[in-house]
């Protein structure tokens, strides 16, 4: 499966850090799919694999024949040093709550220090950091000052390769707007905080830029002196050194050469790796990821429903026995019935009115008549 | 693809690690100098959003800066910075021109902070005018030891005596001319003085000199008080050149007793006594007196 990527060129720059006028077509792993979950994880994995065995001796704590006194004599059951004549004797031995027994589960040399990791795995991680590597965002995010940096990826000249002198070195780190992310290590120089000073970790700091390089002619011994610059070959290129810590987007500076041999190594999606046997970039899972677009694509609008417009609102229920309306609803029936009730009690009152009158004119008359 | 990096960009900025998100109780802020709002939001994030734009302030002048996709590979030419006018009114309009095509929330915020800034900068002018309040903190332990130092250098200063003395020299020195104005305290203690100078120089003259000076240091007595005593020592001049002997005795222990109370009732009536004697008999009582006080 062809991938359809952008890659533009990328101007190199010489030791003034002007456009040299050689440009590089952007190698096609910095567009492989960044994956920070792979990076992590292998980057855990690997932190493992430098990692040197300790344990207790085989022996602490049970370098005594001590015995339990049993029941009956007053005392906890531990085990206790057997013999006289020391402080030692009877006193607690082999329990991990004793003083001078054996710790709970001691360590062991055989304990698993080392973690294999899937080569493909590692490769992924590697092209996830070095995809990173190009995105300015990423490398801001990580913690570098990138600000006035030329260009992202930084491409320099091969002359640098051949600095033998500090002097240069920093001189180009200067041209080329680096030279802040160095004071930014120098700033943050500092003591370890815990136990790690007194294990020959005494000193930490903030990393900076990583400098990539095809050919050592010198390079190394120029750069090397610079605190927070780190140098490595593209032969030989490290997710240690690309994402430390974990994370991804180092300050990257390559020279030409190196740039240029990315391509060999990690192979474009049309033509596998030529450096290493049988690998190609790994392949993203989704092409297109932009959703809105996809949601507006065809193929989805001709499966998906029409939106449900209506719009439910909350009413307010009105009590049929008291709102004539909401009986109404219920039961048009019910004014019929309301109006023929209304008509009988109207026609009663007035035959009882009529009654009435009648009574009264009949009594009237009496009276008359009497 | 671009959309997709910006998605990741935001992901990763969002759930993972991301150098200018600061984390409080209640909200996430962004540190990053172009935010628009300084929160962190998926809108409001300059890192994860290709097309974005902020007002910002330098030197009472406000800018717009705009960020387009096509810059976003080269972050020294990504900002691209608008001088607005100082009026608001036509800034606002710069605004809406630069920004005719954009979405409405960064329309809307650019010009909300643009009038945030615009406020705040009458404010800091309207402030300038004013008269600036400086704050100074106060530093306790040096209010302290300073107070406590004051009160010692008043005790070390003994000003009562420095200004008796002072006084004292401007009598002898004669820029009162003549004053008859005594204290009664001030006129003890000269007397006193008197007594162990004489002892030292035996000097009549210098005697009424220093009586004199030693009844101006301290000027309490109303001027009433002092014609009563000025008549009552002429009155009792005969009196008491009679009976000297008993009468000096008295004075004396009175005198001696001479601490603070019983000096108001008593040192009138000795002073006025004492004027006359002085002359005479005084030096041979002052050395019975001293030969008692050593006793």
């Amino acid at each position: 499966m062809s991938k359809v990527v952008a890659r533009p060129l990328i101007t190199v720059y010489n030791e003034k850090a002007e456009a040299s006028g050689s440009t590089v077509q952007l190698p096609a792993v910095f567009r492989a799919p960044i994956r920070p979950d792979i990076v992590s994880f292998v980057q855990q994995q690997m932190s493992m694999n430098r990692r040197h065995p300790y344990c207790v001796s085989e022996k602490a704590g049970h370098q005594t024949s001590a015995e339990s006194w049993g029941t009956g004599r007053a005392v906890a059951r531990i085990p206790r040093v057997r013999g006289g004549g020391t402080h030692r004797s009877g006193q607690g031995a082999y329990g991990n709550m004793c003083r001078g027994g054996r710790m709970f589960a001691p360590t062991k040399i055989w304990r698993r220090w080392h973690r294999k990791i899937n080569v493909n795995q590692k490769r992924y991680a590697l092209c996830s950091a070095i995809a990173a590597s190009g995105i300015p965002s990423l490398v801001m995010s990580k913690g570098h000052l990138i600000n006035d940096v030329p260009e992202m990826p930084l491409v320099v000249s091969d002359k640098v390769q051949e600095y033998n002198k500090t002097k240069q070195a920093v001189v180009l780190l200067r041209r080329l707007r680096a030279w802040t992310d160095v004071q930014k290590v120098y700033k943050t120089r500092r003591f370890r905080a815990g136990k790690g000073k007194m294990r020959n970790r005494r000193r930490t700091s903030k990393l900076g830029p990583l400098i990539i390089y095809g050919k050592d002619q010198g390079l190394t011994k120029a750069f090397r002196n610079i605190p927070g610059v780190s140098l490595i070959s593209v032969n030989k290129l490290n997710l240690m050194k690309l994402a430390p810590g974990g994370h991804v987007g180092r300050f990257c500076i390559w020279t030409e050469s190196a740039f240029q041999r990315l391509n060999a190594l990690y192979g474009t999606w049309r033509q596998k790796s030529k450096l290493k046997s049988d690998y190609n970039l790994p392949q993203p899972i989704m092409t297109g990821t932009d959703l809105s677009r996809l949601l507006k694509s065809d193929e989805i609008q001709k499966v998906i429903r029409r939106p449900r417009q209506m719009v439910r609102r909350a009413s307010v229920k009105r009590n049929p026995l008291t709102n004539m309306r909401a009986l109404m609803k219920l039961n048009p029936y019910s004014a019929v019935i309301k109006k023929s009730a209304a008509k009988v009690a109207e026609a009663r009152k007035k035959n009882k009115e009529a009654l009435l009158e009648k009574k009264r004119q009949a009594s009237a008359t009496k009276k008359v008549a009497a | 693809m671009t959309m997709y990096i910006l998605i990741i960009v935001w992901s990763i900025i969002n759930k993972s690690f991301c150098s200018y998100k600061v984390n409080t109780k209640t909200q996430r802020f962004c540190r990053n100098e172009y935010n628009l709002t300084g929160l962190c939001n998926r809108s409001a994030c300059p890192l994860a959003n290709s097309q974005y734009a902020t007002v910002r302030e330098e030197d009472g002048n406000c800018f717009l800066y705009m960020k387009t996709v096509e810059r976003s590979g080269f972050p020294r030419n990504m900002w691209e910075k608008v001088k607005l006018s100082k009026s608001l009114e036509k800034a606002l309009r710069q605004i809406n021109e630069y920004l005719i095509y954009w979405p409405g929330f960064i329309k809307q915020k650019c010009k909300q902070r643009l009038l945030k800034i615009s406020q705040y900068l009458i404010r800091m002018r309207k402030l300038r005018l004013r008269r600036q309040k400086k704050l100074v903190p106060i530093q306790r332990k040096q209010e302290r030891r300073e107070r406590r130092r004051e009160e010692k250098a008043l005790v070390a200063a003994r000003l009562d005596s420095a200004i008796e003395k002072e006084l004292l020299e401007r009598l002898k020195r004669g820029t009162y001319g003549d004053i008859y104005n005594f204290p009664q305290v001030a006129f003890n203690k000269a007397l006193e003085e008197e007594e162990d100078a004489e002892v030292n120089m035996e000097g009549e003259d210098y005697g009424e000199d220093e009586e004199n000076e030693g009844e101006e240091a301290e000027e309490e007595i109303d001027e009433e008080l002092e014609k009563e005593l000025e008549e009552e020592s002429e009155n009792e001049e005969i009196e008491y050149v009679e009976a000297d002997s008993d009468l000096e005795r008295e004075l004396e222990s009175e005198s001696d007793m001479e601490d603070i109370e019983p000096k108001a009732t008593t040192s009138v009536k000795d002073n006025t006594r004492r004027k006359p004697r002085l002359e005479i008999e005084y030096e041979t009582e002052t050395l019975s007196k001293n030969a008692k006080r050593t006793v």
